[in-house]
C-alpha cells in the first residue's frame, strides 16, 4: 500500500491542557494590559490636558482680586461719613467668547451709545481672555446690557470712591484713581500707611475694614468752605483758603482751598490752580509775621512790652528806604508798634533781638522745614538761611521769604497756647498724647503778653472789622497785605491778604489762617487791605463756628481780663 | 459560602454607591444653594453700600444748608446771634422770701371770682 501525502490524514496536535490555559492567560494578560495603559492613558491625557489650561485670573496685567479692594470709610470728628465704599458693575468683555462681533457691538451700542464703533470693534476682536468695555456704570444700565443677552460680555462688581461732601473737603481727601488707589490727599497718605499692604495681602477684599476717623468736623468744614467761595465772588479774589487748628492738641478742624476740585471726578483735580494754597502754597505772609518777630523778640528778654522804639523816619538800606504803609512817624510802643503795623519799629524790635537771634527762632518754630503733616501736597518754604540786614529787615515783616499758611497757623498757635510747638494732624489727637509731643518754643509769660497784643489789634487796630462781626467771641489777630510780586518787583495793585488769628483771647482754644488772594475793594466804601477781606471773612467764620465749638459770647471787656502784660 | 459572601458584598456596594451618588446630588444641591445665598448677600451688601452713600449725602453739612436756606423764610430761619446766648449767670436770683402779701392777694381775688389773667388776656385780645 502506497503511502500518499493524500493518505495521511491531517495530524491533530493537541495542546495540553496546560498549555492551552497558559495561551488563554498570556491573551488575557496582553488585553488586560492593553485596558490598563488605555486606562492610565487616558486619565494621564486628562491630567496634561487639565494642565495646559490656562487659568486667568487677572484682568489686563492686575490680579481680579485688586479690582474689588476695598477701602476703610473715612469719618470727620462726630462720625460723619466723609469717604464711603460703594459697589458698582463695570461692563467687561471676553473677545475669545463673542461669537458675532459685528452684532455684539450694534447691540452695546444701542445701551452705551458713547463707546467708539471702531474702538469697540477693534476691542471686542481677537483672542483675548479679558477686556473692559467701560468701568464703573450704574446698576440701571447693568440692567439693560443684561437684557441685550450678549455672550461673552458679562459685568464684574467693583469698589468705587466715593466723596459725599463733593468739594468741600477735597484738598484733605485728596481722591482715589480707577483702581482704587489713593494718589492725593489723606488717601494717599493711608495708602502709604498701611491700606495698601493689607489690599496687598489680600485682607481688604471684600472685607469692611475699621473707619478711619479724621479731626475734621464736617460743620466747620462747611461753613470755611462756605465762606471762601463767598469771599472769592465778593471780592472778586482769584483764590480764597482757610485753615483752622485746636491750638492744644494740634488736630485741624477745617482746611479749605478754593479753587478745588471734585474727588468724584478726579480730573477735575489737574486744572490749574486748584492746589491746596493752604500747605502747598508758599507765600510772603507779610505784617502776619511781625507777630513772631515780636513773640522772638520778647521771648529773647531783649524787648519788653512796654519799650519804646523810633519810628520817626524810613531805614535806609543802600537805595531802599523802608517806610510805613499807615505812618505814625513817631515814637512808638510795643503794642503801638503792633496795633498799627509799623514796618520801622518791627525792624528797630528785630535788630534789638538781633538778626542771628531771629533766624534761629525762626528755625524754632518750624519756618525752615516743611510742617509735619500727613498731606503729601506740601512745599519746602521758602527762609533765607544766612539773610544780610536789608533781608534780615524784610523778613521781619514778612517779606523775602515765603512760607505756607499751615506755617503759620502752627505758630499762631505755639504762640498762643503758652508757648508749645505742636505739630498738626488730621486724625484724633487726645490732650494727653499731644502733651507728649509739645517742644516748647516760647516761654509762658511771652506767650501771655502775645495774646494781650493780638486782642488788642483786634480792638483797636487792623483786626477791628474782623471783632466788629465777630463780636463776644473774642478774637485776637494780625492782618497781613503782602503786595506780590510780578515779574520781579512788587506791584502795588495785587495783593496777597492773610489774616492769622487766634480766639476766645481770654482762654484760647482755636487759631486760623484765612487767605485771600488779589482780591479788590468789596464796594466804595472799603479798602483792599486785609483787615477788609481776609478779616472780614475771618470774622464770619468764627460768628458761625464759635457756637459749634462751643465757645459761648461773652462782652464783658475782655481785654482788661487778660492777664496784665509786663508793662 | 463564598457565593453568599459575594452575592451580599454586591448588594452592599450597590447600596453603598446609590447613597454615594445621593450625597453627591445632595452635596451639590447645597452648594448652588450657598453660591445663591452668597450672590445675593453679596448683591445686598452692593445696595447697602449704594444706600449708606445716600445717606451720608443727604446727612452733609453742604446737603442741609441749601435746604435751610430755602425755607427760612417760611421757617423763620435765621443764624444765631451773639446776642442771643445767655448763661446762668444771666438769669435773676430766686427771691429771698417768698411774696406772702402778693399771694394772699392773689388767692382772694380769685376766691372773689376775679382771675387776674383774664385781664390781661382780654386786653392782648385773646380768648
Amino acid at each position: 500500500m502506497a503511502v500518499t501525502a493524500e493518505d495521511i490524514a491531517p495530524t491533530i496536535a493537541l495542546d495540553g491542557a496546560r498549555k492551552v490555559r497558559g495561551n488563554l492567560t498570556q491573551a488575557r494578560i496582553r488585553w488586560m494590559v492593553l485596558a490598563l495603559i488605555l486606562g492610565f492613558g487616558l486619565v494621564g491625557g486628562r491630567l496634561v490636558q487639565i494642565g495646559m489650561v490656562e487659568n486667568d485670573t487677572s484682568i489686563e496685567g492686575q490680579a481680579r482680586d485688586v479690582i474689588t479692594a476695598t477701602r476703610p470709610p473715612i469719618l470727620d470728628r462726630n462720625g460723619l461719613e466723609m469717604a464711603v465704599d460703594i459697589r458698582v458693575p463695570s461692563l467687561y468683555a471676553e473677545p475669545r467668547r463673542i461669537i458675532d462681533v459685528e452684532e455684539a457691538v450694534r447691540k452695546l451700542r444701542t445701551v452705551l451709545p458713547n463707546l467708539d464703533e471702531n474702538w469697540l470693534r477693534q476691542r471686542l476682536t481677537g483672542d483675548k481672555g479679558f477686556v473692559w468695555v467701560q468701568r464703573e456704570l450704574s446698576p440701571a444700565i447693568q440692567e439693560q446690557v443684561m437684557r441685550l443677552g450678549i455672550p461673552g460680555i458679562d459685568f464684574i462688581t467693583e469698589s468705587k470712591r466715593f466723596y459725599p461732601g463733593l468739594n468741600e473737603a477735597s484738598h484733605i481727601l485728596g481722591s482715589t484713581n480707577i483702581d482704587n488707589q489713593g494718589i492725593a490727599g489723606i488717601e494717599k497718605h493711608m495708602d502709604s500707611e498701611d491700606v495698601a499692604l493689607l489690599q496687598e495681602l489680600g485682607l481688604a477684599r471684600g472685607n469692611a475694614l475699621a473707619p478711619v476717623q479724621l479731626s475734621i468736623d464736617m460743620r466747620i468744614q462747611h461753613a470755611m468752605h462756605e465762606e471762601a467761595v463767598d469771599a472769592m465772588n465778593r471780592y472778586k479774589a482769584i483764590a480764597a483758603g482757610a485753615v483752622m487748628l485746636d491750638i492744644h492738641t494740634g488736630e485741624v478742624l477745617g482746611l479749605v482751598s478754593v479753587p478745588d476740585f471734585n474727588p468724584n471726578d478726579p480730573a477735575s483735580a489737574l486744572v490749574k490752580d486748584s492746589f491746596n494754597r493752604i500747605t502747598a502754597g508758599i507765600y510772603e505772609l507779610g505784617s502776619t509775621f511781625k507777630t513772631i518777630t515780636i513773640a522772638g523778640a520778647i521771648d529773647s528778654g531783649a524787648v519788653r512790652l512796654s519799650d519804646r522804639f523810633d519810628a520817626r523816619f524810613g531805614i535806609r538800606y543802600g537805595r531802599y528806604t523802608i517806610d510805613d504803609f499807615h505812618g505814625e512817624h513817631r515814637i512808638l510802643s510795643v503794642p503801638e508798634i503792633y496795633k498799627y503795623s509799623s514796618n520801622i519799629g518791627t525792624i528797630r524790635v528785630m535788630q534789638a533781638m538781633g538778626k542771628e537771634n531771629y533766624r534761629a527762632f525762626l528755625t524754632r518754630m518750624g519756618f525752615d522745614t516743611r510742617v509735619p503733616f500727613e498731606l503729601p501736597e506740601m512745599r519746602l518754604p521758602n527762609v533765607p538761611k544766612e539773610p544780610a540786614d536789608i533781608s534780615a529787615a524784610t523778613m521781619s515783616f514778612g517779606h523775602g521769604l515765603s512760607v505756607s499758611p499751615l506755617h503759620m497757623a502752627v505758630a499762631m498757635g505755639a504762640i498762643a497756647n503758652g508757648g508749645n510747638y505742636i505739630a498738626p494732624t488730621l486724625y484724633k489727637r487726645s490732650l494727653e498724647e499731644a502733651q507728649s509731643e509739645y517742644v516748647r518754643v516760647i516761654s509762658p509769660e511771652t506767650s501771655a503778653d502775645m495774646r494781650y497784643l493780638m486782642r488788642l489789634n483786634a480792638v483797636q487796630g487792623s483786626g477791628s472789622q474782623t471783632e466788629k462781626i465777630a463780636k463776644g467771641y473774642r478774637i485776637g489777630g494780625k492782618t497781613g497785605t503782602a503786595e506780590k510780586v510780578v515779574n520781579g518787583r512788587y506791584s502795588s495793585n495785587k495783593d496777597f491778604n492773610v489774616f492769622a488769628s487766634v480766639f476766645p483771647m481770654d482762654d484760647p482754644k482755636y487759631a486760623m489762617v484765612v487767605i485771600v488772594d488779589e482780591p479788590h475793594a468789596e464796594n466804595a466804601q472799603t479798602g483792599t487791605t486785609a483787615g477788609w477781606n481776609a478779616g472780614m471773612m475771618s470774622g464770619r467764620i468764627v460768628q458761625r463756628v464759635a457756637p459749634m465749638l462751643g465757645v459761648a459770647p461773652n462782652f464783658t471787656e475782655v481785654l482788661q481780663q487778660l492777664e496784665t502784660p509786663n508793662l | 459560602m463564598i457565593r453568599n459572601l459575594n452575592i451580599i458584598l454586591i448588594f452592599t456596594s450597590a447600596l453603598m454607591l446609590a447613597g454615594v451618588y445621593g450625597l453627591k446630588f445632595s452635596i451639590e444641591e447645597t452648594a448652588s444653594e450657598r453660591t445663591a445665598l452668597t450672590e445675593h448677600i453679596r448683591q445686598q451688601e452692593g445696595d447697602l453700600s449704594l444706600l449708606q452713600a445716600d445717606w451720608a449725602v443727604l446727612n452733609q453739612p453742604g446737603h442741609i444748608d441749601p435746604i435751610v436756606k430755602r425755607h427760612k423764610d417760611a421757617l423763620a430761619l435765621a443764624s444765631v446771634n451773639q446776642k442771643q446766648f445767655g448763661s446762668f449767670a444771666d438769669l435773676p436770683m430766686r427771691p429771698a422770701a417768698p411774696d406772702t402779701q402778693g399771694l394772699d392777694e392773689l388767692f382772694e381775688a380769685l376766691d372773689a371770682g376775679v382771675d387776674p389773667i383774664d385781664a390781661i388776656l382780654n386786653l392782648e385780645g385773646i380768648e
